[in-house]
């Protein structure tokens, strides 16, 4: 369908830069997320590309056309984008019914009321809608006006759909329900999509690659395993639950691939990890294991096969029903472990991962 | 009359916040006798102020002789009512009404838009000025207006003629437009008061939405925003309307030299201008124009019901704001426009009335502050003053205590008789000024001698109480809906005393309602005419009928400088409304 290139794209408010120099290149048929805490940027970069706030720097092509230049002082307005958008209040017209408000962007259009018909039907089935057409649209649950907000914003087949937090007015169970509805129903037409989101799970659950920002910029982009298992940087892995960092000094370095290295350290944790960057020997890292990659064993034990072992006491222990939160003091340093409920614990343990898990960080 | 145009637009706010259907008991609900003697005490005192001037209309209209004489029952009255002239002048209320609400609301709309919506500069300024014209008193400007665009000597004429150095004047105020634009001064600011909210705290997601759906600006204006803002427009026209028919002082000095009659000024003329007095005639015009209004409330109610649109989601947000380029300046001159047009002219040419020897000849040699020296001389002026005064504090004071206990009645208890002290309460909401006048002065002629109320001051403040009441209970009962049942539970449950409760907490929490509601009665004291003009007699005379007795015998020129110090008074009010209490209270 389309291709959405972000070029050097930066919003200022007076002094205040909302967004600043965000490169992101969105392929066909892909679904990409925007995921920060509130506040990042994340919206305005949306908004910027609607054409619903214009950007202060740099330039946004949707296809082979370019919709803003900052410096040619060019910009499309969001009516001539042809894009279809879905908010986070769903913005569903109350004075008017659910046929007409998805028939909405065709009369616009001046589509043929012989075609019109159809065509709205066609989109309320997709939503599997098709029986509330005549409804008015106050009498509609948060799940059916999300819904309507998605057929109205495909009923026309735009290039690109634009997604503002469209789940997070929804109660738990439903929104995971509806977001994996939309994700097959993404799949299966193929439509490019750029979604908003502060929730890390939905993130990860519904997205082809994920857009890390932070006070207005990028921090990372790439697919949900990545960025969970091989972050960047401390701030895009503390932004996914609470990893334990524990602070080393690097011993040693060598390249494995392309991609990855293989550094040996030494210091809260020793042993040998890896890393997405080449790190100078004698600088300090952070290693950073997730609380669900470590194991406990109740006792002090020293190495054990390839596994690097820490000893510690245990601070703090809580039931979370299929698993069990625990917090350890183990030299100074706290290391949270998630482990089965059903584990044995003692106050005295022994704190295990694999080397595999554990990733080097430069703080 | 006057007072009732602002309980209107409190009752539509009101709406918005939400319904307390869930009273929980109230906490009186132990104190048995207390709490008989107390809903007693109310129900007597509001139904001396509301169902018993009411049902001396009633008497009065079936009665043939004026109060306290002995007479007949008969349909005389209503007979007249239905002669060709009388059903005349009902039609022609009705159209001018509907002449001034239509552009008032197209005006009220643009105004809006503009400053809720667009990045014209200097907003909250411009806010402030546009709706000064609706604190004024509109004697006040009515008698500017007559000076303004007096066919003979009228400034603007004047202007005109030695701009063009023709001879024809152009402008005439004693007309149907005279009168349909002297409404419009009070009515724009009134509409604009009563919509803008809805169109700040629209959710801007509901118009991009549209945008991003390929539909223009214009069009999603006119498909979306004024769609969602129906209701409301709808709500704000038909009491605009109400208002139009209630209005006394523009067909009262515009209407009446002109030979324009309304139903207000029939009434005023038949008590005031016909000799005998045609007092029957005059109860059951007022009495057909109350059910006339209720029915009109009626069908706005039904209009209404359920067509409110919740377009406000629970997330904070500011309204899409558009920008508007160089255009902006033009929608600030638009708003600078109706400010110098609906103030600026007006308190001009009463400045300018005042310095000048004869009004209407301002020549250099003419100037003079003798005028000045006349009105601080006059005894009347100062006696008007001082009524005012003390009507405007005690009445305020008084109306805002009762409309607090109604409220809380009403709001946050279950009593039995809560509904009835609502409804009672709510009487005076359709009785327009000069109706209410002529119920209360058959009520007080009627009451025995021992009871002295007629011709004295009290008539007034009884009056104005009656008048202000619906606007006090809608304040307080919105200022107590907010009011969480926590907060009152709390305390209780700390110890205090249900008196202890009612000061510390409610009392104080709900005082700056009560501010706010107590400058509004006061403006609407100040400002009423139509009662006053029928119940006042030598020594009771408020500002507002010295005014109309000083413009009655042609003495401009004092009129100027009487209507300059209610100038000074107003802004000083509004300054006060605006700068100590509104930081608050958005709603008003």
């Amino acid at each position: 369908m389309s291709n959405v290139v972000l070029e050097k794209v930066s919003r200022n408010f007076g002094d205040f830069a909302a967004v600043s120099g965000v490169d992101l290149r969105v392929s066909e048929g892909e679904f990409v997320t925007l995921l920060g805490p509130s506040g990042c940027g994340k919206t305005t970069t949306l908004r910027m590309v609607a054409g619903l706030e214009q950007n202060t720097g740099g330039r946004i092509s949707i296809g082979d056309r370019v919709v803003s230049d900052a410096d040619r002082g060019l910009f499309v307005p969001a009516e001539k984008r042809a894009l279809g958008m879905v908010f986070q209040s769903y913005a569903i017209w109350p004075h008017m019914t659910v046929f007409d408000n998805v028939a909405y962007p065709l009369r616009v259009r001046r589509t043929p009321r012989s075609e019109l018909q159809g065509r709205v039907l066609t989109a309320l089935r997709l939503v599997e809608m098709e029986s509330y057409a005549e409804r008015p649209a106050p009498a509609l649950s948060g799940g059916q006006q999300q819904r309507v907000a998605i057929a109205r914003a495909l009923v026309f087949e735009p290039a690109l759909l634009l997604l503002d937090e469209p789940l997070s007015n929804l109660d738990a169970r439903l929104r995971a329900q509806m977001g994996a509805e939309f994700r097959s129903l993404q799949k299966r037409l193929g439509i490019t999509s750029l979604y908003v989101t502060h929730d890390q799970e939905e993130a990860m659950a519904l997205s082809d690659r994920v857009v890390v920002m932070q006070a207005g910029r990028v921090l990372q982009i790439g697919a949900p395993e990545e960025i969970y298992q091989r972050p960047q940087s401390a701030a895009v892995a503390s932004f996914f639950g609470s990893p334990n960092l524990l602070p080393a000094t690097v011993v040693g370095c060598t390249r494995v691939d392309e991609r990855e290295f293989e550094v040996s350290v030494r210091g809260a944790w020793t042993g040998v990890c890896r890393a997405g960057a080449a790190l100078a020997a004698g600088s300090d890292v952070f290693v950073m294991v997730r609380p669900e990659n470590v194991s406990l064993a109740v006792g002090e034990s020293g190495l054990d096969n390839g596994r690097a072992v820490l000893s510690g006491r245990v601070v703090q222990s809580s039931f979370h029903g299929a698993r069990r939160a625990v917090t350890i003091e183990v030299n100074g340093n706290v290391v949270r472990a998630e482990i089965p409920a059903l584990a044995p614990i003692a106050e005295h343990v022994s704190v295990t991962f694999d080397e595999r898990a554990a990733w080097a960080l430069a703080p | 009359m006057t007072v009732s145009a602002d309980d209107r637009m409190v009752s539509v706010g009101r709406t918005r916040s939400a319904p307390g259907g869930f009273a929980r008991p109230g906490l009186l609900q132990r104190l048995s006798a207390g709490r008989v003697a107390g809903l007693a005490l109310i129900i007597v005192v509001l139904a001396f102020l509301t169902v018993y001037p009411l049902s001396m209309l009633l008497y009065g209209s079936l009665h043939s002789t004026p109060p306290g004489m002995a007479g007949t029952f008969n349909l005389n009255g209503y007979q007249d009512v239905l002669t060709r002239q009388s059903l005349l002048t009902l039609l022609n209320t009705v159209g001018i009404s509907l002449a001034k609400t239509i552009p008032s609301l197209v005006l009220a709309v643009s105004l809006a838009w503009i400053l809720a919506r667009t990045d014209t500069p200097f907003r909250g300024a411009l806010e402030v000025l546009i709706t000064l014209p609706f604190f004024i008193p509109p004697i006040l400007t009515a008698m500017a207006w007559g000076m303004l665009g007096n066919p003979q000597v009228g400034l603007l004429n004047q202007l005109y003629q030695w701009v063009t150095g023709s001879s024809s004047a152009p402008i005439n105020v004693y007309s149907y437009g005279g009168v349909v634009w002297h409404m419009m001064q009070y009515s724009v600011p009134f509409l604009f008061l009563l919509i803008v909210d809805a169109f700040r705290a629209m959710d801007p997601s509901l118009e991009e939405a549209a945008r991003m759906c390929g539909a223009s600006r214009w069009r999603t204006f006119w498909t979306v925003t004024l769609q969602l803002m129906l209701p409301a427009l709808t709500g704000a026209a038909i009491l605009s309307f109400i208002r139009g028919i209630e209005n006394f002082e523009s067909p009262l000095f515009f209407g009446s030299p002109a030979g324009i009659r309304v139903i207000t000024t029939d009434i005023y003329d038949a008590i005031n201008q016909s000799s005998p007095p045609r007092y029957q005639y005059a109860t059951s015009v007022g009495f057909v124009i109350m059910v006339l209004l209720f029915l009109i409330v009626l069908l706005q109610w039904k209009l209404l019901k359920g067509r409110s649109f919740t377009t406000i989601s629970g997330k904070g947000y500011s309204p899409g704001i558009i920008k508007l380029g160089a255009w902006r300046w033009v929608t600030f001159a638009f708003c600078i426009l109706f400010f110098v047009v609906t103030v600026v002219l007006p308190v001009g040419q009463l400045l300018i009335g005042s310095f000048f020897k004869f009004f209407g000849f301002y020549e250099w040699d003419m100037l003079t502050l003798e005028h000045y020296q006349a009105v601080f001389g006059s005894s009347e002026f100062w006696r008007g003053f001082g009524n005012t005064m003390i009507l405007g504090l005690v009445g305020a004071t008084l109306t805002m205590l009762l409309g607090g206990a109604v409220a809380y009645v009403s709001v946050r208890t279950r009593w039995r008789g809560r509904l009835l002290i609502d409804a009672m309460a709510w009487l005076p909401w359709m009785m327009p000024g000069i109706v209410l006048g002529v119920g209360f002065l058959w009520g007080f002629a009627l009451l025995p001698h021992a009871i002295p109320i007629y011709g004295t001051i009290w008539a007034l403040l009884l009056a104005y109480i009656s008048l202000g009441t619906p606007l006090s209970v809608r304040v307080m009962s919105s200022a107590y809906s907010q009011l969480s049942y926590d907060l009152e539970e709390c305390s209780r449950v700390h110890g205090a005393s249900w008196l202890q409760t009612m000061w510390r907490i409610m009392i104080a929490l709900a005082w700056p309602s009560f501010a706010v509601g107590w400058v509004l009665v006061f403006f609407g004291i100040m400002r009423e005419l139509s009662a006053s003009v029928l119940l006042y007699s030598v020594g009771s005379e408020v500002l507002s009928v010295v005014l109309l007795k000083l413009w009655a015998n042609g003495n401009a020129e004092q009129v100027s400088v009487v209507g300059l110090i209610m100038m000074v008074l107003v802004v000083l009010f509004r300054w006060v409304q605006l700068g100590v209490i509104k930081k608050r209270i958005s709603t008003l």
